[in-house]
């Protein structure tokens, strides 16, 4: 049995290894003062204070984040409504339809997605840029949203609600005061999983940006085609960083909300 | 209140029929009325309906026909926030986000009370159902019978009319739930309003009770007080799953005479027809085992178990029937015995006969002058 066990932490070992080496050696190499990926020079912070010498990648910066928190708040909106419409629906047929419906717009490409909202926009009249961007991300985002909430819900007794109603609650106290709290922790996985959804979109950014409004992932896309500067893995790296303590944050918050039974909600796909 | 209002019932129904939609019918034109500062049981097994009546008059669902009346006006279609009754679930359905003290304030919470004043009254409650001092603790933090506290603490603080019990001793083990059935029981009598307990363990509403509703298949079957339903209970259901029954087919020769298991008994019962088929109860603990020769009826002992208080004797008479004893005195398994039981202990049941004619029947007992209790 100890062999056995040996190996496999063996295998997890090399798997992560896989896994976070990419990662690693874009981050290593973002310290080099040689100015390409290969023949390490020396250590230097030169690229990153290239990052931080460029406004225009800090608008750029900006915008995603605006972009990001803005859509994964109007997403969580939407998707609380959501997963309580479908949620209510008795009928089993109706409700694994939406259901099913619902989670299409999960696992159908990218690709799909952007180039369908690039035309609805066109023939809408939407000028593309801020607004477009914004639409699309709250498109994509609400279906993971209630896809985080709704596992939520079916944990919930029903008996609560009727106890809220007993103790002279109407609807809209049922709703803020027993129903919110008790899926707070599917509402809070829910929006940071739009969060980083949002952060990460490429595919649908890059049909649906324009009017040289752009987002990080676009522009890191374009820049790299332009030729390699290493300012571009110290980007990456200020990125990676900013999304583990996303992680970090996800988790402990998670943890305090679910008490005992802490969980780390992860979206099926 | 005036006096009127005193005599009328708290809740009533008038005719009452719930069906779902898809053709079940849970209640069957029932009729009841609940009077003021009593404990009442509905009692009954699994789908007979009583947990449907308990949310008709909550207001969680409405009847298919009929009425429910709440201190003299028709409350159908009356949201349950807007009930003056109060209810403890089964399963509590405390508020897992919020603590104790934040789950017995919530009914004045959303009733904008003043903060001191829920302040006093959430204390008040606690101190009443002794859980002052818990007031910062979790809900995961309680114990089942705790929690059953924080329930019961959570419906009263907002001084219901009519407290509902939905089963709420079920989930508790045998000694806490004997503990909580005489704290129920104070508990009712200290706050002076109505209880209506449900629940399918015939111990707990012969205990508690001073009313109770036998239920199946969604008729009430009988209703009186615990003696009542246990000494006159009106049907083969009803002696059937209140305490343990013998019960066999017999005769009824004339009034006062019985025959069944092939011999004629002397007994109180009257108000029959001569020679009606009728079916007879003796509970075991009113046959005394004795010698052949000493008792009404000649057995076999078949089985024996120990059943601690007493032991559970089962026997066979020579017509066939199976009598349950029970006795604090050991028999040999396959001794011939007596069973031995007083005219009084025989109970006489008219088939199909409906509460109201049963009732009336038994009027005429007293008007013959029998003492029967």
């Amino acid at each position: 049995m100890g062999r056995n066990n040996l190996w496999s932490k063996l295998y997890l070992a090399c798997v992560f290894l896989v896994l976070y080496s990419p990662i690693a050696y874009l981050v290593f190499y973002s310290f080099n003062s040689g100015g390409t990926m290969h023949g390490f020079e020396g250590v230097t912070l030169d690229w990153y204070k290239e990052v931080f010498q460029d406004t225009r990648l800090l608008i750029i910066v900006l915008n995603t984040l605006v972009i990001a928190l803005l859509s994964a708040a109007i997403s969580t909106i939407f998707g609380i409504a959501g997963a309580l419409a479908i949620h209510r629906i008795r009928r089993y047929r109706r409700k694994n339809a939406l259901l099913s419906l619902n989670n299409v717009l999960i696992v159908s490409p990218d690709v799909i997605i952007g180039a369908s909202f690039l035309i609805l926009f066109t023939i809408a009249g939407i000028q593309l840029g801020f607004t477009s961007v914004l639409l699309s991300h709250i498109a994509f985002s609400v279906p993971i949203v209630v896809l985080m909430i709704l596992p939520k819900l079916q944990e919930m007794s029903p008996t609560l609600i009727d106890a809220a109603r007993d103790l002279g609650a109407n609807n809209w106290n049922v709703l803020s005061k027993v129903v919110i709290p008790f899926i707070k922790p599917g509402i809070f996985a829910g929006f940071f999983m739009a969060l980083t959804y949002s952060l990460d979109d490429f595919a649908v950014t890059f049909f649906v940006t324009g009017n040289g409004y752009t987002t990080l992932s676009v522009e890191i896309y374009s820049r790299a085609r332009q030729g390699i500067s290493l300012s571009i893995n110290a980007l990456s790296t200020l990125i990676f960083l900013v999304t583990i303590v996303l992680v970090v944050g996800y988790y402990f918050i998670n943890r305090r909300n679910g008490g005992k039974r802490a969980r780390l909600g992860v979206p099926t796909q | 209140m005036s006096h009127l209002e005193q005599q009328q019932p708290i809740i009533r129904f008038d005719r009452i029929s719930k069906q779902y939609d898809d053709g079940t019918k849970v209640l069957n034109d029932v009729s009841f009325a609940i009077e003021r500062g009593k404990f009442y049981t509905l009692l009954g097994p699994s789908g007979c309906g009583k947990t449907t009546i308990l949310r008709l008059i909550a207001g969680f669902t409405e009847s298919t026909q009929g009425d429910v009346f709440f201190q003299g006006k028709v409350i159908n279609g009356v949201p349950a926030h807007e009930r003056k009754v109060n209810t403890v679930f089964q399963d509590y359905a405390l508020f897992p986000h919020l603590n104790v003290y934040e789950n017995v304030a919530f009914g004045l919470r959303v009733k904008k009370w003043k903060k001191s004043d829920i302040d006093a009254k959430v204390k008040e409650a606690l101190r009443f159902v002794n859980l002052n001092g818990y007031e910062n603790r979790e809900i995961s933090e309680m114990s089942g019978g705790q929690r059953q506290r924080v329930a019961i603490a959570r419906a009263i603080v907002n001084e219901p009319e009519v407290l509902l019990l939905d089963e709420p001793l079920s989930a508790l083990d045998l000694k806490l739930r004997t503990e909580m059935q005489y704290e129920l029981r104070e508990l009712q009598r200290r706050l002076g309003i109505t209880f209506i307990f449900v629940t399918h363990d015939q111990e707990e509403a012969l205990a508690l009770s001073d009313e109770i509703f036998v239920l199946d298949k969604g008729v009430i079957q009988q209703s009186g007080t615990p003696v009542d339903i246990y000494d006159e209970p009106i049907n083969r259901f009803v002696a059937d799953f209140i305490g343990e029954s013998n019960i066999v087919g017999g005769t009824m020769i004339e009034d006062g005479v019985v025959r069944f298991a092939g011999k004629t008994f002397e007994c109180v019962d009257r108000g029959f027809n001569p020679n009606e088929s009728v079916e007879i109860v003796i509970r075991p603990e009113d046959l005394e085992i004795t010698t052949p020769e000493l008792g009404n009826l000649q057995a076999k002992v078949g089985s024996q178990l120990f059943r601690g208080v007493h032991y559970e004797i089962s026997c066979n008479d020579d017509a066939g029937n199976e009598w349950l004893v029970h006795s604090t005195r050991k028999a040999l398994v396959g001794q011939n015995i007596g069973l031995r039981f007083d005219p009084e202990a025989i109970h006489v049941m008219r088939i199909g006969e409906t509460e109201e004619e049963f009732d009336k029947r038994l009027e005429t007992y007293g008007e013959a002058g029998n003492a029967h209790d």
